[in-house]
Order: structure tokens, then sequence, then C-alpha cells
């Protein structure tokens, strides 16, 4: 019952102070939603490079030539195998017949080949490695696996693609988490100073409600409450921003996301990557003011 | 008060082995000129400052080593009133007086009634939707009485509360801060007005340099 009381009065303080603090309590808001704009901005491009990259992995197949007198049960024999061996996702057994009917499309008709009785194309096991694995390491288990099986002839491999696109994928990565961790900290800083204007604008406030006998809890929390607050207004800010941008920027950048992304379809973030963003920005208003809070008192 | 003693710079005392004893629902004047030490005195008694020497005994607790976690308590049962008010002026006369209510999570309904009737006690239970700034000082002065009782404190501390005002409210705020120790809270005024303080002829202490010496009244007290 008392509890209650006291989170009522809490959060109209916390209300109150928002209100109360006016252009600074905004300043906050606003800091905190140019920043996650920056962060967002920033993760949609890693997000889409990613949905590239995927797209793109599709076609980082592995394919093992195999052995003429083999038959298609010794080629699905195979396939289980190699399966088994953990690395790959996907394996598929393409027969002679099947490689002939690409071959012909590829060259769009077959003049080449007509006349000859004999099929020459051999069959072949296409695998596609596991998300996890698409890197040398992987690509050596693999390799180490299936080269001395009976019944491979050759092994083709897509050695430095598969090098490449694991770079490529972990720069991205890698700069992205660099990028949000320096945006927030500055972010965090520039949010606590602005919580502290506030502190500093209320202090004759923070100095009475200390004569009367506040506890430390009673005086802080409307302040890590608003500055949570101001910290989810800003996230959703950004988000809001971002859409827009999205919306609005996307049409006249169609053809560089072209060149960039390939065929893939540019994507906005969903529902928890929203979520994410005004929570991030929650955890940016609530650290910022504890951090003031927590300079205040020396 | 047991041989208090309290240093701000190295080698000067604002207070120097002061020792006094204040039973419940007395009334006393502290006095003494400005510099004399008696702001000292009372921030002593609220915790807001820390003696370097002797003990401080007040509703049977020793604040000289009080920690700072038992401060919030301590204060909830000292009200304390100033010369400059200290009221926030954008908060209505209602909202300031319910501040001290506020912190202890007194229920809406409750801390209404309560803050209601301690403005009447003050005679400004008309003025409560108005803000600060459109009283007179000694309206405001009033107003800070109230929020000083409304959590019905033991004790209640003012340093200079008439330093602001004509001699007629003075006469005003003196007399209700003897109401508030007629029902039973040990009031203590701290003043530079000798005329005020010899109207009364209450328990009175002179400060000097730091030294607290009992102000024989001829004639006695009352
Ligand atoms: N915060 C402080 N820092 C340093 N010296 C102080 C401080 N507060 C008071 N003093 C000194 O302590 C002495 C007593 O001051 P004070 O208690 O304010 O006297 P009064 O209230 O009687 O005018 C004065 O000499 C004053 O300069
Ligand atoms: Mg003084």
């Amino acid at each position: 019952m008392r509890l209650w009381v006291i989170g009522a009065i809490l959060s109209r303080a916390a209300w109150r102070g928002f209100r109360g603090s006016g252009v600074t309590a905004w300043v906050s808001v606003v800091t905190i939603s140019v920043a996650l704009f920056l962060v967002g901005a920033f993760s949609l491009v890693v997000v889409n490079m990613e949905g590239m990259l995927d797209r793109f992995a599709e076609d980082l197949t592995v394919t093992a030539y195999l052995e003429d007198d083999l038959t298609p049960e010794q080629a699905s024999d195979l396939a289980k195998t190699i399966l088994a061996v953990g690395v790959i996702e996907y394996v598929a057994v393409v027969d002679k017949e099947e490689a002939l009917e690409r071959f012909r499309r590829m060259t769009g008709g077959a003049a080449l080949l007509e006349g000859i009785a004999d099929n020459p194309l051999p069959a072949s096991l296409e695998m596609r490695l596991n998300p996890e694995d698409r890197s040398l390491e992987g690509f050596s288990v693999l390799e180490e696996a299936v080269v001395d099986l009976p019944g491979i002839a050759e092994l083709r491999h897509g050695r430095e693609w598969i090098d490449g696109y694991a770079r490529v994928a972990s720069l991205i990565r890698v700069s992205g988490y660099a990028v949000a961790v320096v945006l927030s900290l500055a972010t965090l800083l520039i949010v606590a100073n602005t919580i502290q204007l506030g502190l500093y604008a209320r202090r004759d406030e923070l100095d009475i409600l200390d004569l009367v006998g506040a506890s430390r809890t009673f005086m802080r929390t409307p302040f890590l409450l608003e500055g949570t607050l101001q910290g989810m207004l800003g996230g959703g800010l950004a988000a809001g921003l971002l859409w827009l941008c999205f919306l609005v920027l996307l049409p006249s950048l169609e053809y560089g996301l072209t060149f960039l992304l390939g065929q893939t379809e540019p994507r906005f973030f969903g529902f928890a990557e929203i979520l994410r963003l005004v929570l991030g920005g929650a955890l940016l208003g609530l650290v910022g003011s504890m951090a003031a809070l927590l300079n205040r008192r020396s | 008060m047991f041989h208090v003693s309290k240093s701000y710079l190295p080698g000067t005392w604002a207070l120097q082995d002061v020792s006094l004893e204040v039973g419940r629902g007395q009334f006393i004047f502290i006095t003494g000129q400005s510099g004399a030490g008696k702001t000292t005195l009372l921030k002593l008694l609220f915790a807001a400052e820390r003696p370097n020497e002797g003990q401080i005994l007040v509703l049977g607790r020793n604040i000289a080593r009080l920690q700072g976690r038992a401060v919030p308590a301590l204060r909830r049962r000292v009200g304390v009133v100033f010369q400059d008010f200290k009221l926030l002026s954008h908060r209505t006369v209602e909202e300031n007086v319910g501040f001290a209510l506020d912190v202890v999570g007194t229920p809406r309904r409750e801390a209404r009634s309560r803050v209601f009737n301690t403005l009447r006690q003050v005679g400004l239970q008309h003025r409560r939707y108005h803000h600060p700034m459109s009283l007179s000082g000694g309206e405001q002065q009033r107003v800070a009485i109230a929020r000083a009782l409304v959590g019905e404190p033991e004790i209640l501390l003012a340093d200079e509360p008439t330093g602001n005002l004509d001699p007629g409210l003075s006469v005003e705020i003196i007399e209700l801060m003897m109401a508030a120790a007629n029902r039973g809270t040990t009031v203590i005024v701290a003043t530079h007005d000798i005329a005020l303080v010899e109207r009364y002829r209450m328990r009175t202490l002179n400060l000097e340099g730091g030294r607290l010496t009992e102000v024989d009244l001829e004639g006695g007290g009352r």
C-alpha cells in the first residue's frame, strides 16, 4: 500500500520534472535520438549487407565430381556420409542426365553435343556449408572428410570465394559493433551532462527534499525514471526518423543500392529490432542519469 | 549536547566546548551577533554538519556519529525554518507544504487534509492554491512553518526566522512557534534580534565567539 503510494508520488515527480525542465529534457531526447539514429542507420546497412551476403552464400556451393561407375544408390549413400560430417547444411545429387541438361541450358541449345552418343559429363554432389562454417576452417574440414572417400573423383573448391566471404562478413560485423560502441559512449556522456544540467536546474527542490528527510532513493528515482523516459522517447524518435529516411531516400538511391546489394530487396527493421532501439535508448537514459547522480554526490 | 566543538577551518572554532540541554516541549532562544555560531549550532542539530568534538543527543540518538543512511529518518522528526523561507516558487502553497508528507509516502487524501489543517493553524488555508511569490514575506514564512510542522516533528529549529520581516510580523511568527511548543514540540529559535527576545522572557542562551552562556533574565522566566 505504502509502496504503491510512494510509486505514484515518484512517477508524478518524474513526469513533473520532465515537463518542468522543458528545454533541457527535450535536448536529452533529441541527443539520444540523434545518436540512436546513427547507430540505427549503420545497423540498417549492416543488416542489409548481411542479407546480401546470405544471398551470395547460396551460390557458394562446393562441388564433388563422382566417378562414372557409381550407382545412384551409392551416390546417395555418399551424400548421407558427407552430411554426417556436420559442416554442411545441404547436399544434392546431380546425376549425369541433369548435368547434361544444365549444360544444354547454359550453352543455349546443344549443337556441340549433337551426335555424341555417350554423355561425357560426370555426376556430382552439390554441397553448401553451414552459415557458421563458411570459413577456411569449415572448408578444410569438409575437404579432408570428402577427398579420400571412395567414389569421389575430384573436389572443386571455391576456396578463395569462401575465404573472401568470411572476411567481408566479419569485417562488416566487427565494424558495426565498433561504431555502435563508440556512438553509445558518446551519447552516454552527452546524456549524463544534459541530465546534470537538469539536476542543477532543480537543486532548490533537491535541497528541500534533503531538508524534509527524503531518502536517497526517493530523491534519485524520479531522475532515473525521467532519464529512462527520455531515452525511450529518443529511441522511438530515432526509429521514426529512420523509417522516414528509408521511405524518402530509398527511391533516389535505387541505382547505387542495386549496385551494392545486387538483386536483394532492401529491408527495414522488424519489430524486434525497433524494440531493441527503444530499449537501447531507455538503457542509455538510465545509465546516463545514474552517472549524473553519482557525480552530484561527490 | 555535551562539550561540542566545531571547526570549519583549522585553527578557528565556530563553536567551542558548547554544552546545552533542552527539555521536551521547551521553547528557547539562541542569541548572538552575526558570525557567533548560531547557524552552526542549528546545523549540528539536524545533521547538516558534524561536530569535531563532543556528543549530540537528539531524540535519544547520538547524532554526532550518525550514519548517512540514518539522516533522513532524523530530518522527518525535526522541522527546520530559515530566514529566506526556502519555498519553491513554481509550486503552490499546498504543494510546498505537502513536500514534507510526500517523502514519507502519505496517501494523497490524508496528505491534503493534514496540509489543510496545518495551513489553518498558521492562518493561510485560503491561500493554499496561491504561489509563494504572490504572498507577503510574513505569509511566506508562515508557509515555511507549516511545511516544518506538517509532519508533526518533535523538534522545530528556526534560524533567524524573522530576519526578513517587519517587527509586527516577527511577533506573529514567534507566537506561531510558541503555540507549537505548547502542543509539545521542542522549539529552538536562533536570532540576533535582542528586542524581540526581550519581549518574551523565555529561556535564552547567548553565543559569543563560539561559546554559549545562559542569559540571566531579571524577573525570571514564565
Ligand atoms: N561552511 C563554512 N565554511 C567555513 N566557515 C564557516 C562556514 N559556515 C560558517 N563558518 C564560520 O563559522 C562562524 C560561525 O558562523 P555561523 O554559524 O553562520 O554564525 P551565525 O549564524 O551566528 O551568524 C563564522 O566565523 C563563519 O565565518
Ligand atoms: Mg546565521
